[in-house]
C-alpha cells in the first residue's frame, strides 16, 4: 500500500481545487462537494499562480455562450431544455454537458411518472437505450467525464461488465472525478475483483480502496487507510470521520461509532449524510432520547432528505409505529429510489407487519441496488421460511452468509433451514461453526444439543448442554426456556445414568423454571426415594418469582422460529 | 345587321391572321401553363432540343400554373370559330374544358367530330376525359378503337401523315404513346386488373424513359418484386432515349428510388451527382433506406428534418407516420394526424396517420375504422392495408387481420410483407404447415429479406428441426451483418436470443451463451433473455449462475412461469450440492450431502424444457410480428 505520506501536499491540495473546478464546471454537484470539503481539510497554502495557470485554459471558453446558458439551465433543474441548447457541440465540456443534462432528464422524469407503489414497474429504457448506442459510437472520443456518464448508462442497464470496463477507463483519464469511483465501487463485488481492475496509480485511488474495503466488509483495511489519511493532515476532514464511524458500526463496534458520530455532529453540525446510520447505531443501542433528538435536529435541518426519512423511519419503528415508519421510507425512496439502507428497512417494517410480499419486494429492490447488502438477502431469508420455502431461504442465507463469513447469526438461521429439511448433518455443522465463530445470540449451541438429542447421540447432547449452561452463566441468562431445557435434559441424561448427584444438582435448577418445575419435582423425587435411606430430604426450593420472568418472553406470534432471538428488528440495525 | 356583321367577317379575317395568332399564342400559353400532366409528357419532345440544355428545369418553369382557365376557355372558343375549326384548335379548346373539369363537353367536342379516331393527342385527351370521370370502360373503347383503326394501313399511313403534320402544328404528339400506355395502365388498375396495367406500365416507361409517373406507379403500387425491377431498370432504353450524361442520373434517380424492403442494404450516391445530396426525393430515400435497416433514430432524424422544410411532403409522410408509429410517439401522431387531416382530408395519408395514431395507443376500434378509410379513399394504398391487417393482428383476431393481408397481397403483387404476415398468423394460430408455405411464397418474392429468413428459422425450430433452424437464423444474421451497421439494430435482439436458444437445442452451450450476451447487449434488461442465460447455466450445471439469472429475470418480469419453476428446481439442486458453510470444518462433515437428498436435478428439468422452448419460440415469433407491424408501414 503506498504511503500517502510520501506524496506531496501541495500537489494534492491543487489537485483537490482543480478536481472542484473540472467538477462544478460540468454540475456534478457531488464530486465538487468531495473535492471541496476534502480540500478544505487540508491546511496548506498554494501558489496561487499555479492555481490561475490552471483555470485559464482554452477549453473553457469554447461555446463558451452555449455552455454557460446550458449550466444555468441545469442549475434550475431545466435538464431538457439544457440538453438541448448544446445539443449539437462537438467540444467535449459541452457535449458532457449533453449528456449528463439528458441522463438526468431522463432520472428525473422517470422517478416522477413512478407510481406510488414500492418496486418499479417495468419502465422504458428506450431513452437510456440510445443514449448507450450514441455514446458507445463515441466512445474512443470521450474524456473521463463523458467516460462516467457512458459508464453511468451502462450501469443502469444492467451490462456490468462493461460498465466497469467503461469506469475504470474513466477513472484512468480523470481520477480526481469521485463520482466515477463511487460509481465503480457499487460494481465490485469481491476482493478479487478489486485486485483484479487494472487502476491508476493515483492518491485518490487509496481512498477508493478504503470506500471498497468498507463495503466488502474488510473494514481493517479500511481503518488503515483512512488513518494514514487523518494523519497525514486530513484530520479535519468529516468524509474521513463519517467513513471511520461507518466502519465502527459495520464493525459493531459501538462505543466507537457512537463516539466518532458524535465527533462529527461537533464538526460539522449540520451534515446529514452517513446520519441514518448514526440512526440505526442509536436504535441498536435503544438510545431512545438519543436517536429522538437526532430525528428532530435532522427534521429542522431538512425534511426532504433520504438521510433524514431514514432517521425518523427508524425512530418511529423504535417506538413500534410501523406504518409511519413505512411512511418515511417510502418517502426517502421516493426522493432517492437508489437508496440502498432505505430499502432494506422498508423490507424490515413490512416484515413486522406480516406483509411478506412487499417485504420481498423491497428486500429485492434493496439487493437491485446493492448487491453487497447481507442485511436485505438475510431478510430474504426469513420472509422465505415465513413462506414456507426452505431452499429458497437456505439459498439466501447463504448468500448472506458469504457476504458476511463471520457472523454467526446467518450460520445459526442456515443450521436452522438445514433442520428443516432434514438435512441434519449439515444443520450440526452449521451450528458448531456459528458457536465457534462466536456466537452473538448465544443460541447456537443450544440448538446443536437439540440436535444431538433428536438424533439421540446422548453424549454429545449432554456435553453440548453442558457447554451451553457453562456459556449462559458466563454471559448471564439469555433464555429461561432454554436453560429449564438443557437442565432438564441434563437432568435426566444423569438421572439415566444413575449420576445422582449430577441429576440431583441439575433437577433443583429445573425445579427454578415455571414450566420444567413438575418434571423436577418427579425426579427430585425419584432421586431422593433412590437415597432415601438415611439422606434428610431437602425439600426443592421452589422460586416462584421467577415464573413471571419467564413466561414474558418477547416472541411475536407470527415468528417461525420460537426460541431464537434473531428478530428482523434487532437485525435491522445492526451493521 | 347581317350587313354589318357580312363586311365584318373579312375585316375581322383579314385583322384576324394577325389577331389570331397573338390570340392563340395567349390561348396557348394560359393552356399551356396549366396542363401539368398531359402537356409535360408531350413536352419530353423537347429533351433533344440543344437549346435547352437542362431540359427538366425549364419545362418545369414552362408549366407553371397560371389558372387562368376560364380566360383561356373564352378565347380557345373563340378560336375555334375564327378559324373555322381547326383540328388544332379544337385540340386546345377540349383541352380548356378539361381544365375547367368540363370532362363530357370535352370528350363530346372530340369524339363527335371523330378526332380521337385520327389524331393520337385528341384521342388521348378524349380517353382522358372519361377515365377523370372514371369511366373506366368508355375511356377504354377509345384507346382501344384507335388502336383497331391504326391496324388499317390506310388510316395508319393517314395518321402517321397527321401525325407529322400535327408535330409542325405544334399538337402535343412526341411521347404521346407512352402517354397513351400509362393512361392505358391507370384505367387498368383502376378496373383491378394489375397484371395488365403493369404491363402498360412498363410499355410506357419503355416507350419513353422518362416517364416517371408509370416507374413510380409501378414501384410505389409494389407491382413487381425487387428482382423484377432491376430486370426492368437495367433494359430501360436509356442509350437510345437520353444523352450520355443524362444516363448516369436517371439510371441512378430510378435505382435510388427502387424498394428497399426487401433486404437491408447501403445507400450511396455517385461522386458525380453529389449536388443531389440535398435533393429532398434523394434523402427521402435515405431515410428510406434507414428505416428498412431498422435504424429507426437516423430515420426519424432525417423524415424530421425534411417535415421542417416541405411539411407536406407526400412522399414523406408516409415514412414519418411509420417512424413515429416504430418509435412509438403518439403524441407526435396524434399532432400530425390532425393536421394533415385537417389540410388533405382527401388523401389517403392523413387517415393513414390518424390510423396509425389509434394502433399506436391501442385504439383498434377506431384505427380500424380510419385505416379502412384510408383504403378506400385509394385502394392501392398498401400501407394502409397492412396496418388495417396489423389492427387486428394486435388483437388476435386472427381470421380477419389474414383476410386483410390477404387483399393486401392481391393489391401488392410485388411485396412480400402481405404474405409474410399471413405465414405469421398461421404460425400464431398453429398452423405450421400453412405458415410455412407462405413464408416460402415470401421469401420466392424477396430471398434476401431477413425478416423472412428468421420466420422460416422459427418455422424449423417449431418443427424441432433445430439444424434447419440455426441454418436460416444464421443466413438471416449474415444478410444483417452484409449491411456493416456500427450498431446492430435493438429489432435483431429477438434473432440473436433465437440463435441462442436453437444453440442451445444442438447443444451448443458456450455459442448459446454468446449469442444471448449478443442479445443482451443489443437490448438490455430484457427478462427472456436473462431467463434463456439462466437456463442455459442451468444445464451446464453451472447453478448458481443460473439463480442468479432467473432472479434477475424475475426481478423484471415478476409473472414468469417458466423462470419461477425453474428457479424452484435450481435453487433447490444448488443448496444440495453446496457446502453448507465457507470456509472451514469441511474435514469433519460426513459429506453425503448432496445428491443424496434430492431427486435428481437435470431429468426434470429437460421435461421442463419442452414446455418452455414453444413458449420461447413463441415469443421471438409474435415479437417479430410486432416489429414486422411497424416494418411495412410505409411502402406507400
Amino acid at each position: 500500500m503506498a504511503d500517502i505520506s510520501s506524496w506531496d501536499l501541495t500537489k494534492v491540495k491543487e489537485d483537490l481545487i482543480d478536481a472542484y473546478r473540472e467538477c462544478s464546471m460540468r454540475r456534478l454537484l457531488n464530486g465538487a462537494k468531495w473535492a471541496a470539503e476534502l480540500s478544505s481539510a487540508l491546511e496548506i497554502t498554494v501558489d496561487p499562480q499555479i492555481l490561475m495557470k490552471k483555470a485559464c485554459n482554452e477549453e473553457y471558453f469554447l461555446d463558451f455562450d452555449k455552455v454557460s446558458l446550458a449550466a444555468t439551465y441545469f442549475d434550475l433543474k431545466e435538464y431538457d431544455r439544457a440538453a438541448h441548447v448544446v445539443r449539437d457541440l462537438k467540444n467535449p465540456l459541452a457535449y458532457f454537458l449533453h449528456m449528463y443534462a439528458e441522463f438526468l432528464a431522463e432520472e428525473t422524469q422517470r422517478l416522477d411518472n413512478a407510481s406510488d407503489s414500492i418496486g418499479q414497474a417495468n419502465y422504458d429504457n428506450t431513452k437510456l437505450r440510445n443514449m448507450k448506442t450514441e455514446l458507445s459510437s463515441r466512445h474512443r472520443e470521450l474524456d473521463g467525464f463523458g467516460l462516467y456518464i457512458y459508464g453511468v448508462v451502462l450501469k443502469r442497464l444492467d451490462l456490468t461488465k462493461m460498465a466497469v470496463e467503461v469506469l475504470v477507463e474513466a477513472v484512468t483519464k480523470q481520477p480526481l472525478h469521485w463520482g466515477a469511483w463511487q460509481e465503480l465501487a457499487t460494481l465490485i463485488t469481491d476482493r478479487e475483483m478489486l485486485v483484479s481492475l487494472a487502476l491508476p496509480n493515483h492518491w485518490v485511488r487509496q481512498l477508493f480502496l478504503a470506500h471498497v474495503y468498507l463495503e466488502l466488509q474488510l473494514h481493517e483495511e479500511a481503518l488503515e487507510i483512512y488513518q494514514t489519511f487523518i494523519n497525514t493532515g486530513f484530520h479535519k476532514s468529516s468524509y474521513l470521520v463519517a467513513q471511520v464511524a461507518t466502519a465502527y458500526h459495520n464493525m459493531r463496534d459501538v462505543e466507537q461509532a457512537v463516539d466518532a458520530f458524535e465527533e462529527l455532529e461537533k464538526m460539522d453540525p449540520f451534515r446529514l449524510e452517513n446520519m441514518d446510520i448514526y440512526s440505526n447505531l442509536l436504535y441498536v443501542k435503544e438510545m431512545r432520547a438519543e436517536l429522538a433528538h437526532l430525528a428532530h435536529r435532522c427534521c429542522d435541518i431538512n425534511k426532504y432528505r433520504v438521510e433524514t426519512c431514514c432517521v425518523i423511519g427508524n425512530y418511529y419503528s423504535l417506538r413500534s409505529q410501523h406504518e409511519k415508519a413505512i411512511l418515511y421510507f417510502q418517502r426517502a425512496l421516493r426522493l432517492n429510489p437508489h437508496y440502498l439502507s432505505a430499502w432494506t428497512l422498508m423490507g424490515h417494517e413490512y416484515m413486522e407487519m406480516k406483509n411478506t410480499s412487499a417485504a420481498i419486494q423491497a428486500y429485492r429492490q434493496a439487493i437491485e441496488v446493492n448487491k453487497r447488502d447481507y442485511r436485505a438477502w438475510y431478510g430474504l431469508g426469513q420472509t422465505y421460511e415465513i413462506l414456507k420455502m426452505p431452499f429458497y431461504s437456505l439459498y439466501y442465507y447463504r448468500q448472506a452468509h458469504l457476504l458476511k463469513p463471520n457472523d454467526s447469526r446467518m450460520v445459526v438461521a442456515l443450521g436452522e433451514c438445514y433442520e428443516k429439511l432434514e438435512r441434519l448433518q449439515e444443520a450440526k455443522k452449521c451450528f458448531r461453526k456459528a458457536h465457534n465463530i462466536g456466537d452473538v445470540e448465544g443460541g447456537a449451541l443450544y440448538k446443536l444439543a437439540k440436535l444431538y438429542e433428536k438424533l439421540s447421540e446422548s453424549e454429545q447432547a449432554a456435553s453440548a448442554y453442558t457447554e451451553y449452561i457453562m456459556e449462559t452463566e458466563r454471559r448471564g441468562v439469555l433464555s429461561h426456556e432454554e436453560i429449564s431445557q438443557a437442565y432438564q435434559y441434563l437432568a435426566n441424561y444423569h438421572w439415566s445414568r444413575k449420576q445422582l448427584d449430577e441429576a440431583y444438582a441439575a433437577a433443583q435448577k429445573c425445579a427454578e423454571f415455571t414450566e420444567t418445575r413438575e418434571d423436577a419435582k418427579v425426579i427430585l423425587q425419584q432421586i431422593q426415594s433412590l437415597r432415601s435411606q438415611g439422606e434428610s430430604s431437602m425439600p426443592a426450593r421452589f422460586d416462584d418469582s421467577m415464573g413471571s420472568l419467564t413466561s414474558s418472553d418477547h416472541i411475536r406470534p407470527g415468528e417461525p422460529r420460537t426460541f431464537d432471538g434473531v428478530t428482523p428488528v434487532s437485525l435491522k440495525f445492526t451493521p | 345587321m347581317a350587313g354589318e356583321s357580312g363586311c365584318q367577317v373579312p375585316e375581322s379575317q383579314t385583322k384576324g391572321k394577325l389577331n389570331l395568332d397573338r390570340l392563340k399564342e395567349i390561348v396557348k400559353k394560359y393552356i399551356d401553363k396549366l396542363s401539368a400532366f398531359t402537356v409535360q409528357k408531350s413536352s419530353y419532345s423537347s429533351k433533344t432540343n440543344p437549346k435547352l440544355p437542362n431540359d427538366d428545369i425549364c419545362e418545369a418553369r414552362q408549366f407553371l400554373v397560371q389558372h387562368h382557365y376560364e380566360s383561356a376557355l373564352f378565347w380557345a372558343d373563340k378560336i375555334v370559330s375564327l378559324s373555322g375549326g381547326a383540328v388544332e384548335d379544337i385540340y386546345w379548346y377540349a383541352q380548356t374544358l378539361y381544365h375547367t373539369g368540363q370532362y363530357h363537353r370535352a370528350a363530346t367536342l372530340l369524339c363527335s367530330r371523330k378526332l380521337d379516331r385520327h389524331y393520337a393527342a385528341c384521342r388521348f385527351l378524349a380517353a382522358k376525359c372519361h377515365f377523370e370521370c372514371k369511366e373506366w370502360q368508355e375511356a377504354l373503347n377509345i384507346l382501344d378503337m384507335a388502336e383497331v383503326s391504326l391496324t388499317k394501313p390506310s388510316f395508319l399511313q393517314s395518321s402517321i401523315n397527321q401525325l407529322s403534320m400535327d408535330a409542325d402544328d405544334s399538337l402535343p404528339i412526341r411521347g404521346i404513346e407512352s402517354s397513351i400506355s400509362l393512361l392505358r395502365g391507370r384505367i387498368y388498375e383502376a378496373m383491378d386488373n394489375r397484371g395488365l396495367a403493369a404491363d402498360c406500365f412498363r410499355r410506357a416507361l419503355q416507350q419513353d424513359v422518362y416517364c416517371f409517373e408509370a416507374f413510380d406507379l409501378l414501384v410505389s403500387h409494389h407491382m413487381m418484386s425487387a428482382q423484377e425491377e432491376q430486370d426492368l431498370l437495367k433494359t430501360l432504353p436509356l442509350v437510345a432515349q437520353c444523352p450520355e450524361d443524362e444516363m448516369e442520373l436517371v439510371r441512378f434517380l430510378y435505382q435510388n428510388r427502387l424498394k428497399k424492403y426487401d433486404k437491408p442494404g447501403t445507400h450511396s450516391i455517385p461522386q458525380s451527382l453529389s449536388p443531389l445530396l440535398e435533393n429532398v426525393d434523394v434523402v427521402v430515400n435515405l431515410a428510406e433506406r434507414r428505416y428498412y435497416n431498422c435504424e429507426f433514430q437516423k430515420c426519424h432524424k432525417i423524415t424530421s428534418g425534411v417535415l421542417s422544410k416541405d411539411p407536406y411532403n407526400s412522399r414523406c409522410l408516409p415514412l414519418h407516420v411509420a417512424v413515429l408509429v416504430e418509435l412509438k410517439k403518439p403524441n407526435a401522431l396524434f399532432y400530425l394526424g390532425h393536421k394533415l387531416v385537417d389540410f388533405y382530408p382527401n388523401k389517403p395519408v392523413s387517415w393513414f396517420a390518424v390510423g396509425c395514431y389509434y394502433l399506436l395507443t391501442k385504439n383498434f376500434e377506431p384505427a380500424r375504422r380510419y385505416l379502412s378509410k384510408a383504403t378506400t379513399l385509394e385502394k392501392t394504398f398498401g400501407p394502409a392495408w397492412l396496418a388495417y391487417g396489423h389492427s387486428f393482428a394486435a388483437d388476435n383476431e386472427h381470421d380477419q387481420a389474414m383476410a386483410a393481408y390477404f387483399t393486401a397481397s392481391q393489391i401488392m403483387k410485388g411485396c412480400h410483407l402481405p404474405v409474410l404476415y399471413i405465414g405469421l398468423e398461421y404460425g400464431l394460430t398453429s398452423n405450421a404447415k400453412l405458415a410455412e408455405r407462405f413464408f416460402t411464397l415470401a421469401q420466392s418474392i424477396a430471398p434476401d429479406d431477413p425478416f423472412v429468413l428468421h420466420e422460416m428459422g422459427v418455422i424449423a425450430f417449431q418443427n424441432h428441426e433445430w439444424v434447419e433452424a440455426e441454418r436460416y437464423f444464421k443466413e438471416a444474421l449474415s444478410r444483417i451483418q452484409s449491411v456493416g451497421y456500427q450498431h446492430m439494430p435493438e429489432k435483431w435482439e429477438a434473432l440473436l436470443n433465437n440463435l441462442g436458444h436453437v444453440s442451445r437445442k444442438l447443444k451448443k452451450y458456450e455459442e448459446a451463451l454468446e449469442y444471448h450476451r449478443q442479445a443482451e447487449l443489443l437490448c438490455p434488461q430484457n427478462p427472456s433473455t436473462y431467463s434463456a442465460i439462466a437456463y442455459i447455466h442451468a444445464l451446464t450445471g453451472n447453478n448458481s449462475l443460473a439463480v442468479d439469472f432467473f432472479h434477475k429475470a424475475l426481478g423484471l418480469r415478476r409473472d414468469d412461469a417458466f423462470s419461477t419453476t425453474m428457479l424452484g428446481h435450481v435453487i433447490e439442486a444448488l443448496m444440495s450440492e453446496v457446502p453448507p458453510i465457507v470456509g472451514d470444518d469441511d474435514s469433519d462433515s460426513l459429506n453425503t450431502s448432496a445428491s443424496v437428498v434430492l431427486p435428481p436435478f437435470r431429468p426434470l428439468s429437460f421435461s421442463q424444457a419442452d414446455t418452455d422452448d414453444s413458449s420461447l419460440a413463441a415469443h421471438p415469433g409474435d415479437n417479430s410480428s410486432m416489429m414486422a407491424i411497424e416494418e411495412v408501414e410505409m411502402d406507400g
